[in-house]
């Protein structure tokens, strides 16, 4: 399911060490280090208020760090930031561009404060216009433009210096399954032409797009690996899916269960973390005596969201003892 | 320069794209000007008089001839004694109450001096004052009749509005004042929105410096401003009459730095607010309604408790008001307003740097 | 219905007292302000800027100048020798009134001739230049008699009394205005965002499938605001009476009734607003400039209603604070009671149920 490794040399493009920021009290990003290397897709998941805004804008310069250093595309993020502006793209969570001007004046506008002009800036504008298939509608207002057309003009006016990192904040928040698939259609395109993509999200499917994924809670860099290799903290077939009837009842009880290290709802269905794959069938059992006959109990892949929930318990537990 | 233009044409786009700002550059400052210069007039004419004469003779209609002819007086009542002026002052039916008392015409038959009274309802301290000062010129008047000379006479002289009229002095202070709102109003909330929408923080990752943002914002607010007074300044002259004096290259001169201090508000504003709807009340409260009360616009600044007096140095609105209606009615020049302009530069200079700072600082 | 309006009352009191911020922003802007305008606004003019061009240099003229400096409302900024300096000191303001005395002037008095003396005057400010005109014909009218050492009276004069106000003090007759200005101000936006928040969140919906009335709905919402601004008035008129002491001569009850009348009005006006508006934003606008400007401009606070022109006095018959202004000037200053006041505690009862009614009617179609 994920994106094959990524076609780069390995050169680090962006880079992390002990990134940290609060605002007054709050430690909003704690020490967190990483690297980026070309070509890469980088996811960073997490929940709300997670950080991952907070680390994003830091690396594009709009947020000096409380302590700690990063560089993006070989300049420094806290002394060279306005070196970074012209080597980086950057869409925020927010639709930002300009609702009441056309497609064309908005691709100008931005185009200019790049610093594009002349044949440079024709070029890229056609190929902004082309890849967010607007070619009929470039004398449109932006406000009048369908959801998933304006997220991808978004991305293609972010785009349009050809930065060599792009930083997406939450790109595809409100949009709808289609434009989403046509959005990461277009990011493989970009990846495919060596641009380092720097994503965040909270959806669990676009997380498993990326070559590797960064867990981010409460400030904290939990976890750094590709997608596989995150899902092996989990023993093999140590995580069962259970279909029986009234899921959420049957869950309490399968927590008092030995070896049971987890329950959580997945839809209707429940996902159950053991310790030993020999455990499936005082699962089973338990399962039947309480009145919850199952109708299919197997052993499955974890899922991204199943190690998220695991990593967050686990640093959880361990800040608790 | 080359980013300069594009943002300026940007700005410029998304004006022509607003549909209600037409209608409020134009229309705005000419209805405000025509309201507020026909509301705010402290000229205090037809002064409701009650009249009551005790004396009831040829002499004593005279004087109140006196009275009810000049333009100051308008008569309400006649009341037989003096206990009917209760009602009549009590209800605010009459400002001031006229007694001509027994025995007038007697005693001037004899030349003994006589004094009539006069009542006037202070709770209305302006039309009091002033009806009481009416009136005493008019009883000189009858007294200069009699061939009553003072042995030295107050000969006045009234310069640079010789019939005392109130609207020449209120209508250019109105006209600053409209010009500040509008444009420190419309910086204040374009900046906001930009922050609003989420379009400020993409254009702070592009290369363009806060410098040259700042600039691109303010150059179409300050040819808003210039549009401002095109429309409001044939009101002043021709509509209202107000005499220019002085030079309208002067004016204009005095006008710039002006604009550099409300543009910079508008700016500082939008530093110090999130929403458009904090920008309002900040604007509204914090800037707008203090620079109108304290620049002399209405309220004399020489009459203010001697804090307040130093207060009023740091509004650039007062500087404005001085040079307007020096301009308009003194028909001065540079070399008697070059205080009010530095004055103004430095006021500009010090908001665009305190804007500059907090405008960083919301990055950081 | 009492218990309808009741739950939608207490509801918006709980709002209120969690959004701390508003709350303080009702109750202690009206303080704030009063505080400082009330302090910084005066029409009494003092400390006038006098320039002194003394050509006589004799004992009588040197008495006719002490007579100004002494009377407490001139100040001497210049002499001079002469009056070609005159201009620019008139000019640049630093003089607003220049007393010329030409050098014939002991002569004149010796030989009992008529003579005069000069006062050059700012008239830009059409409204200080006649007071300051008329402070120095009485300063004249008493002292050239002094000069000649003898009784001199005109044959009439003016025997002055001033009721309600005896020194004319313009706070006392501008601190009532001013707590109305507040007041409306105040009372409009804070209730026109209260619904129009409501529109935003989209609460609105969910109260507009409960079997509430429109009207209840806003009676509801607007009596805690009718509480808080009770207070705030309570606050501003004491303040009032404390600090600037304007005096209250008539019943407090009086006060009360009226104060409630005209801030029913102004919440009422504040309902019909976010019945038009739709965004906090465009509620903020449209409150600020239909209760700042009137209540500035329309409503006798700082310029007379009498010597607008027709149209704008017309005008002014619609704007809430002229009859309270009005009527609080007379509970306040004149102590007399509703047998006086009555038409205005009528037209502000007219105002509310009319404001009222409309906003009524316009939430009724919009649901």
């Amino acid at each position: 399911m994920s994106s094959p490794a990524p076609a780069g040399d390995g050169e680090i493009v962006v880079s992390a060490h002990d990134l940290s920021r609060s605002f007054g009290d709050f430690v909003a990003v704690d020490r967190v280090s990483f690297e980026v290397t070309r070509g890469e897709i980088f996811g960073f998941l997490g929940s709300n208020g997670a950080g991952k805004t907070t680390t994003i804008r830091m690396l594009c310069g709009l947020l000096a760090p409380t302590s700690g250093s990063g560089t993006v595309a070989g300049y420094d993020i806290a002394t060279q930031a306005d070196r970074v502006k012209t080597r980086i793209g950057y869409m925020s969570q927010r639709f930002s561009l300009y609702a009441d001007l056309t497609v064309d004046e908005n691709l100008r506008f931005w185009g200019g404060a790049y610093g594009l002009w002349g044949d440079r800036l024709h070029r890229r504008r056609e190929w902004a216009v082309e890849a967010a298939g607007l070619e009929q509608r470039r004398h449109s207002l932006v406000r009048d433009l369908p959801g998933g057309f304006r997220q991808r003009l978004a991305l293609g006016s972010a785009l349009l210096h050809e930065p060599p990192v792009v930083f997406l904040d939450e790109p595809t928040g409100g949009v709808d399954p289609e434009a989403r698939r046509r959005f990461w259609d277009l990011i493989d395109d970009l990846v495919e032409a060596g641009t380092t993509v720097f994503v965040t999200t909270h959806s669990m499917d676009e997380a498993e797009r990326c070559h590797r994924v960064a867990l981010m809670h409460a400030g904290e860099l939990l976890a750094l690996d590709t997608v596989p290799a995150l899902k092996d903290v989990f023993p093999k077939d140590c995580v069962l899916e259970v279909g029986c009837p009234r899921a959420a009842d049957a869950m309490e009880r399968l927590e008092e269960v030995a070896g049971v290290e987890d329950v959580s709802l997945f839809g209707d269905r429940l996902h159950v973390v053991v310790d030993r794959p020999d455990r499936i069938g005082d699962v089973e059992t338990e399962l039947d005596t309480g009145g919850f006959t199952p109708f299919e109990v197997r052993a499955v892949t974890p899922s991204l969201e199943d190690v998220f929930i695991k990593v967050i318990r686990d640093a959880d537990a361990g800040e608790g003892t | 320069m080359r980013t300069l233009a594009n943002i300026l044409v940007k700005e410029l786009l998304q004006l022509k794209r607003d549909p209600k700002i037409l209608p409020i550059l134009f229309m705005a400052p000419v209805v405000q000007l025509t309201i507020l210069g026909y509301a705010a007039t402290t000229d205090v004419r037809r002064v409701e008089l009650a009249v009551c004469d005790l004396d009831r003779t040829p002499a004593s209609r005279d004087l109140v001839d006196a009275f009810t002819t000049s333009t100051y007086f308008r008569r309400v009542v006649t009341v037989p004694s003096q206990d009917g002026f209760d009602a009549w002052l009590d209800s605010g039916r009459a400002r001031i109450a006229l007694t001509v008392p027994a025995g007038y015409a007697a005693d001037r038959t004899a030349g003994r001096p006589v004094e009539v009274q006069l009542i006037a309802d202070g709770s209305d301290a302006m039309s009091g004052t002033l009806g009481l000062s009416y009136a005493q010129g008019v009883l000189q008047r009858v007294a200069e009749g009699q061939g009553f000379r003072l042995p030295v006479e107050l000969r006045p002289k009234v310069l640079y509005n010789p019939d005392l009229v109130s609207r020449n002095y209120m209508v250019p202070g109105v006209l600053a004042m409209i010009l500040m709102i509008m444009t420190m109003m419309l910086t204040s909330m374009a900046l906001v929105r930009e922050t609003e929408i989420g379009t400020m923080e993409q254009l702070l990752v592009t290369p363009l410096t806060p410098g040259s943002i700042i600039v691109g914002k303010l150059v179409p607010y300050a040819l808003v401003g210039a549009v401002e007074i095109g429309t409001a300044l044939p009101v002043v002259l021709f509509w209202f009459r107000v005499p220019l004096e002085g030079s309208f290259a002067v004016l204009v001169l005095l006008t710039a730095p002006f604009m550099l201090c409300t543009l910079g508000l508008g700016l500082l504003v939008s530093t110090l607010a999130r929403t458009q709807q904090q920008a309002m009340m900040i604007s509204t409260f914090v800037f707008m309604m203090p620079q109108i009360y304290l620049s002399g616009f209405v309220f004399p600044i020489q009459n203010m408790p001697q804090i307040f007096q130093w207060i009023t140095y740091a509004i650039p609105l007062r500087y404005y008001v001085t040079v307007l209606r020096g301009v308009f009615l003194k028909g001065v020049g540079l070399e008697t307003l070059w205080p009010q302009g530095l004055a103004m530069l430095g006021l500009g200079v010090v908001i665009l740097a305190l804007a500059r700072l907090r405008f960083r600082q919301r990055l950081g | 219905m009492i218990r309808r309006v009741l739950a939608v009352t207490v509801k918006e009191l709980l709002q209120l007292k969690r959004d701390w911020r508003t709350l303080i922003a009702l109750l202690g802007m009206p303080v704030v302000m009063l505080l400082i305008y009330g302090f910084a606004l005066s029409f009494d003019v003092q400390d006038i800027r006098l320039a002194v061009v003394d050509r006589s240099r004799t004992a009588e003229s040197r008495e006719l100048i002490q007579a100004f400096l002494q009377s407490g409302y001139f100040i001497r900024v210049a002499s001079l020798d002469d009056t070609r300096e005159l201009d620019g000191l008139l000019d640049s303001g630093r003089a607003q009134a220049a007393l010329v005395i030409d050098a014939g002037l002991a002569a004149d008095v010796a030989a009992r001739r008529p003579t005069s003396i000069q006062l050059v005057l700012d008239g830009s400010d059409s409204q200080t230049a006649s007071t300051i005109l008329g402070y120095a014909r009485q300063i004249v009218a008493a002292t050239a008699p002094e000069l000649l050492d003898v009784e001199l009276e005109p044959p009439v004069a003016a025997a002055p009394v001033v009721w309600y106000n005896p020194n004319l003090e313009s706070s006392i007759f501008l601190v009532p205005g001013l707590v109305a200005f507040i007041l409306m101000i105040t009372s409009v936006i804070a209730t026109a965002l209260a619904v129009v928040r409501e529109k935003e969140r989209g609460t609105m919906e969910s109260l507009r499938a409960t079997p509430l009335r429109a009207f209840e709905l806003l009676i509801g919402k607007t009596l805690p605001y009718l509480l808080v601004g009770s207070v705030a008035a309570a606050g501003s008129l004491g303040l009032a009476w404390l600090l600037f002491d304007v005096p209250i001569r008539g019943s407090i009850l009086w006060l009360a009734v009226l104060t409630v009348l005209f801030l029913a009005g102004g919440l009422g006006w504040g309902v019909l607003i976010s019945t038009l508006a739709d965004t906090q934003q465009v509620a903020f606008q449209m409150g600020l400039l239909s209760s700042m400007l009137p209540t500035l401009l329309l409503s006798g606070f700082v310029f007379p209603i009498s010597s607008m022109p027709a149209a704008l006095q017309v005008i002014s018959h619609i704007v809430p604070a002229r009859y309270f202004i009005a009527s609080l000037r007379e509970v306040m200053l004149k102590g007399v009671g509703p047998e006086v006041w009555w038409n205005d505690a009528l037209a502000l009862i007219v105002f509310g149920v009319v404001v009222m009614g409309l906003a009524t009617v316009r939430t009724v179609r919009s649901l």
